[in-house]
Parts: C-alpha cells; structure tokens; sequence
C-alpha cells in the first residue's frame, strides 16, 4: 500500500505491505535505526516511539495503521543546535549505560514533560513502566528525567 | 512465526461500520476467517507465538481501529458508553468515569504500561475473552452489556453471559463489537480494583479483582463483581453476589464468603501462580471488599 505519513516533521511517502511493523519501516526503507529492537511482543519498551504524541511499541503498530499520522523517533528529538534537555540530562546523569533502552525511555520520557513538565517521581516511574533496562537500576534514569524537568523549567520557563 | 510473515497478510481498512458488517457477512457465507484488528496488543502478539497459517488461506485483517462508530466514551442519562476501539488510555483520562466509574479507570490505568495503554481497547480485551483479561473483570463488576452488529443491525448480550468457554464467545464470525455500555454507579458507592500480580506495570495478574456495591442502610443494593485468572473464563461471583445482597452486610459472616468465592471460582495451577495461592488471594479480597463495606456502612 501507499504509506503517507510524518516523520519527525517531514511528510514521507513509501510502498510497504500493510502489516508490516512501523518498527521494520523505521529502521529499514526510513534508515532511522535509533529506534531498537528489544523483545518484538510489546514487552520491553525499546521500540517505544511517539503516535501522534502518544508513546506506542513500534513493534505492535502496523504500517495500515499509520497512514496520515505522525511519528516521532529519537532521531527528532534534539534541539538545532544539539541535545534536547532530555537527552543532555541522560547524558550529565548517567542515564543510559548500554544504551539499548535509550531511546524508547527518552521518548516515554519526552512524552510525559510534554504532557506535566514538572512531574513527581511517581509520576516518572509510572511513565517509564513500560520501559525495561537491564543496566542502570533505573535510579539515574528518574534522576536525568528529574532534573531535565528542572532545566527546561529554567530555559523555558512558563 | 517471523514477523515478517505478517506482511503476507491481507488488509483493508473499512470507511464505516456498515461496510465492515457487509465484508464480516460475506466472508462468514463463504466460511473465510477475517480478523479484527484494533490495538494489535494480543494479535501481534499471539502471531510471534503461532505457527504460522497456511499462507493459501490466510484470514482477512480488517482495521476496525479508526471506525467512528467504535470509538468515544459518552454518557447520558446515567448511562456510560465505551467504545470498542476507545484505547485504555482515553478511557483512562475520562472525568465522568474517573469520579463515576473508578473501577475501570483504576484497572485501565494498571492493564499495562502507558505504551499499551495507549494501544489496548475494550472490544479487543473482550473478544480475546482471555480467563486474565483485566477490563472483562472491571466491567463485568459494573454490570456491563456487550453491544455487537451486523448486517442485522445490534444485538446486546449481558457480559454475565458473554464468554461461553475458554477463549470463546457468543459473538458471531459476522459480528463485531461496537461498544460496552453500563449503568453509571451512583455518587460515593463502593469500588475497588485489585490486581495481584509480579508487578504494577506489564503484568498479567495471578488474580484481578473488581467490585462495585451500593449500600442503603447496611444492605446491599447493588453489587457487582469481576474475578480474573481464577477460572477459564472471567467470572462474576454470582454466590458472593448474592450474599451480598441477600442480607445485612453486618450478618453476613467471612466463613459465608470464603466458602462462597470457592464455590465460584476454579483456580489451577500455571506458569503464574498456584490453585491454593489464588484460592487464599480470592478469599483474601472479597472479603477485605466486605470489611471495607461494613466499616463504611457503620462510619
């Protein structure tokens, strides 16, 4: 089928079978490879990107599905001029260690101080729930998320 | 299977639900299977698990996941309509159903993490009719009707009455669900979700329990239940149902409701958990939901 969808910001038309996952589209015809592959069953989170703003596994979302709506990745996270607040605050707090999880937790995470830019810790673990990491403990993970609320509060503030 | 079988599969979006009940029918006369697809959170699943099916008759994947008809939550006149294809997480932020509704708000919140949340629907927990669907619990403790149409137009069937087996239902190969609807529980009554489980988030429960009471001068007036993974199908404890509203609350003893939930429940042993773990964890909880009830009635 003919796919037409936007991508972090820009309109992308391709073929691809209508069952094919948006996961396998993302990484393969789009090249966007940030996105990861963790358990393929809506288990693990890596695959975890934005559906028209709302955090979805890529890997249970079919291309059929996607037509006319926008997607966000990893990829168009960061700012012109480098990291988003995020992804600077992973990186000053140790957040990501083998790095897998990465970016499905920075887009659960961007997805919540999008919608409550200035979450509680409850409010942060419950958003990353859906997010496995084997590394980290998860301590640094809440803790770059906390304190990207914190800058972003600073730099943008209202 | 390989998930990249799944791109052999036919698919085609209906504009309008009439169109989907005409493809269901035609389908269903000539005995093709069709598949509805909404979240994908079971099927796409359940496909990496499957074998894969015989790639000369693979079934129809219709996506019911955009059809209006399906979609919204209203209520009117005390009554709450879900849509099938409404996701948990809209559910979930509902104002009307957090304040009137709690019990399925609270169990939309914990059916899984905010990444299937946003995916998962109720048509798709209740046609999937899994013995551990949480949102079959929730409603079926608020007394809920399943709403199904076809090219014959709409039938309801009480939930009470709508899981015939494990995994089966009275829904037909040409029939969808559009929505749930229930009466709205009246302002201050009892609602209580309990999921037991590993943990909160993306874990399917060793026991979920929902219930929903009413009470007017110590009786009960209405009473609801939803029990998960103790049986194979979810069942609504019609025993422990009629305890409660057979006589005063305060009569009524925990000897009468443990021996009420074993009478309703058939637990086995699994990869999740034990027969006697969620004999003890069933027991546990009505009558917690009992205690809490005599309490409020006393207060």
């Amino acid at each position: 089928m003919r796919l037409t969808f936007v991508v972090n910001g820009r309109s992308r038309t391709l073929d691809a079978p209508p069952l094919a996952r948006l996961l396998d589209i993302l990484r393969g015809p789009l090249g966007l490879t940030g996105t990861k592959e963790g358990c393929g069953e809506g288990e693990c989170g890596s695959c975890t990107v934005l559906l028209d703003g709302i955090p979805v596994n890529a890997c249970l979302v079919v291309a059929g599905q996607c037509d006319g709506r926008t997607v966000q990745t990893v990829e168009g996270l960061g700012r012109k001029d480098g990291l988003s607040f995020l992804q600077e605050a992973f990186v000053k707090e140790g957040g990501a260690q083998c790095g897998i999880c990465t970016p499905g937790i920075l887009m659960a995470a961007h997805a919540l101080l999008a919608a409550n830019p200035q979450p509680g810790e409850g409010e942060i673990r419950e958003s990353i729930a859906g997010n496995i990491c084997r590394c980290t403990g998860y301590q640094r993970i809440v803790e770059s998320i906390r304190n990207a609320a914190k800058e972003q509060a600073e730099h943008e503030p209202g | 299977m390989n998930p990249a079988e799944l791109t052999l599969y036919p698919f085609e979006r209906p504009a309008s639900l009439a169109e989907l009940c005409r493809t269901l029918s035609a389908r269903a006369g000539r005995n093709e299977k069709s598949i509805l697809l909404a979240g994908g959170t079971d099927w796409i699943v359940g496909r990496r698990l499957a074998s894969p099916d015989d790639p000369e008759d693979l079934p129809l994947v219709l996506d019911v996941s955009r059809l209006a008809e399906l979609r919204g939550i209203t209520v009117s006149k005390e009554v709450a309509t879900v849509g099938a294809a409404a996701t948990f997480l809209e559910i979930r932020g509902h104002p009307v159903l957090s304040r009137r509704a709690s019990v399925l708000t609270s169990m939309a919140r914990e059916v899984g993490a905010v990444q299937i949340q946003a995916r998962g629907t109720l048509g798709g927990n209740l046609s999937g009719a899994s013995p551990a669907a949480d949102g079959a619990a929730a409603l079926m403790a608020l007394d809920a009707d399943v709403v199904l149409a076809s090219i014959h137009g709409e039938r309801r069937v009480p939930l009470t009455r709508f899981f015939t087996g494990y995994r089966t239902t009275r829904r037909a190969a040409d029939e969808v669900i559009v929505r749930v609807e229930f009466s709205l529980p009246r302002t201050g009554a009892h609602q209580a979700w309990r999921k037991v489980g590993t943990r909160a988030a993306q874990a399917i429960s060793k026991v979920a329990f929902a219930a929903v009471a009413e009470v007017e001068r110590g009786r009960g007036v209405r009473c609801g239940f939803g029990m998960a993974s103790v049986a194979p199908v979810t069942v609504s404890l019609p025993t422990v149902r009629a305890l409660g509203l057979s006589q005063s609350l305060g009569s009524v003893s925990d000897e009468e409701l443990d021996a009420a939930t074993r009478r309703d429940i058939a637990p086995i042993d699994d990869l999740r958990s034990t027969a006697v773990y969620r004999t003890h964890v069933a027991s546990a909880l009505v009558k917690g939901f009992f205690r809490d009830l005599r309490l409020a009635a006393r207060a």
